[in-house]
């Protein structure tokens, strides 16, 4: 029954998982959980942090399963739940600020010594450039950037999950992208 | 550096060309294909979209696999509560004694008959009607993925036959109907991963 969970569509284990199927719920963490990870990592920059947000979006997303109007949609709303737990857990780290130094694990975003402009040139694809640049983006724009291209959020969806106008996130959108453009380009 | 301004000369902005690439929304489309400035911004616009591409595989591959211990530790962790339902009252022979069954039994019961049927996976279970009262008349509707090679209305008529006989050996309730949607016919082969 597992390897035809495995193959179904979202809409059927979605719809399977609202009536209580725990193993259809299962099948759906398997087959998004990786996403959410690495959503929750680039958004918190902490490894820890980010299976406590897909632990606690897992939860929410049983709990309120059968509020889906959409089931089809589920890929996308698990994607926002986490989106919108990373944001709520930056802001409690920022309230918190000397809770988090005690994490002692290094954020995803920190650039190894010596990975300089020089040594990222070398680097054909220009992942470490653009990783670089995005952890010096204002941590606004960074978030808008990454909801966007890693959490594939629109921009209506954005300005919800951080509580601003749908024209700002086109704003900091813009300027992130223009940011990172100027800096990878330099480097090349 | 090839933007030194976020407005170029032709009046236009790289944040219009931001979201044009998001939107396809541009009050002028056919300056895009005769202005340098605005091509040259698309052209790194699109870099920069390649690049963060490249990022999200990255990033995933680090995530690791859905299968991997990570996820099955937090799976372990998360404890999710049954779905009872609503509760269905049985007869009893002895008036004193109060049987029920939960509405959730009775739906995993129908996922359970239809996924053994080949090829046959079940969605969404509805039980409509006042299940709540004895006798009522209930609807069973069910939504159902089929693996591509199954004769599907075959399949269907067969699982709506095993239904029946299910639900009036394992319940009480009043079936009036048995309708069965075909949602998706899967085009993947089986047990392959």
């Amino acid at each position: 029954m597992r390897d035809q969970l495995d193959v179904v569509p979202d809409a059927i284990l979605a719809g399977r998982a609202a009536d209580g199927d725990t193993a259809a719920f299962e099948s759906l963490a398997r087959r998004y959980g990786p996403h959410m990870r690495a959503a929750a990592r680039r958004l918190t920059g902490s490894y820890a942090d980010a299976d406590d947000v897909v632990q606690e979006v897992l939860v929410q997303a049983w709990q309120q399963l059968d509020t889906l109007r959409e089931p089809a949609a589920v890929k996308g709303w698990l994607l926002r739940l986490t989106g919108s737990r990373s944001i709520d857990l930056l802001r409690r780290r920022r309230n918190h600020a000397s809770l988090t130094t005690a994490d002692g694990e290094a954020p995803a975003d920190t650039v190894s010594p010596g990975a300089g402009p020089e040594t990222a040139a070398v680097a054909s694809a220009g992942i470490d450039s653009l990783k670089a640049a995005l952890s010096a983006l204002p941590e606004e724009q960074r978030r808008c950037w990454i909801l966007k291209e890693i959490n594939g959020q629109s921009y209506e969806e954005i300005a919800r999950t951080l509580n601003i106008s749908p024209a700002s996130v086109r704003g900091r959108l813009a300027r992130a992208r223009i940011t990172l453009v100027r800096e990878m380009e330099d480097w090349r | 550096m090839s933007m030194p301004n976020d407005t170029f000369e032709c009046g236009h902005t790289l944040e219009e060309l931001s979201l044009y690439l998001d939107t396809g929304e541009f009050p002028d489309p056919p300056h895009l294909e005769s202005c340098p400035e605005c091509r040259n911004g698309l052209d790194s616009l699109r870099r920069l979209s390649a690049a963060g591409d490249e990022l999200f595989a990255s990033d995933l591959a680090a995530a690791g696999s859905g299968t991997d211990d990570w996820l099955k530790d937090i799976l372990a962790n998360l404890a999710l509560e049954l779905r009872p339902g609503r509760s269905i009252p049985l007869s009893s022979d002895d008036p004193a004694d109060t049987l029920s069954e939960t509405e959730g039994s009775i739906v995993a019961l129908v996922r359970s008959v239809a996924d053994s049927q080949p090829g046959a996976v079940a969605g969404k279970v509805r039980l409509e009607g006042d299940v709540t009262v004895p006798g009522s008349p209930v609807a069973v509707r069910l939504d159902l993925a089929v693996l591509f090679g199954h004769a599907l209305m075959a399949s269907a008529a067969s699982l709506r036959q095993d239904l029946a006989e299910a639900l009036a050996r394992h319940t009480e309730l009043n079936i009036s109907a048995i309708d069965i949607t075909i949602t998706d016919v899967i085009d993947a082969p089986r047990e392959e991963s």
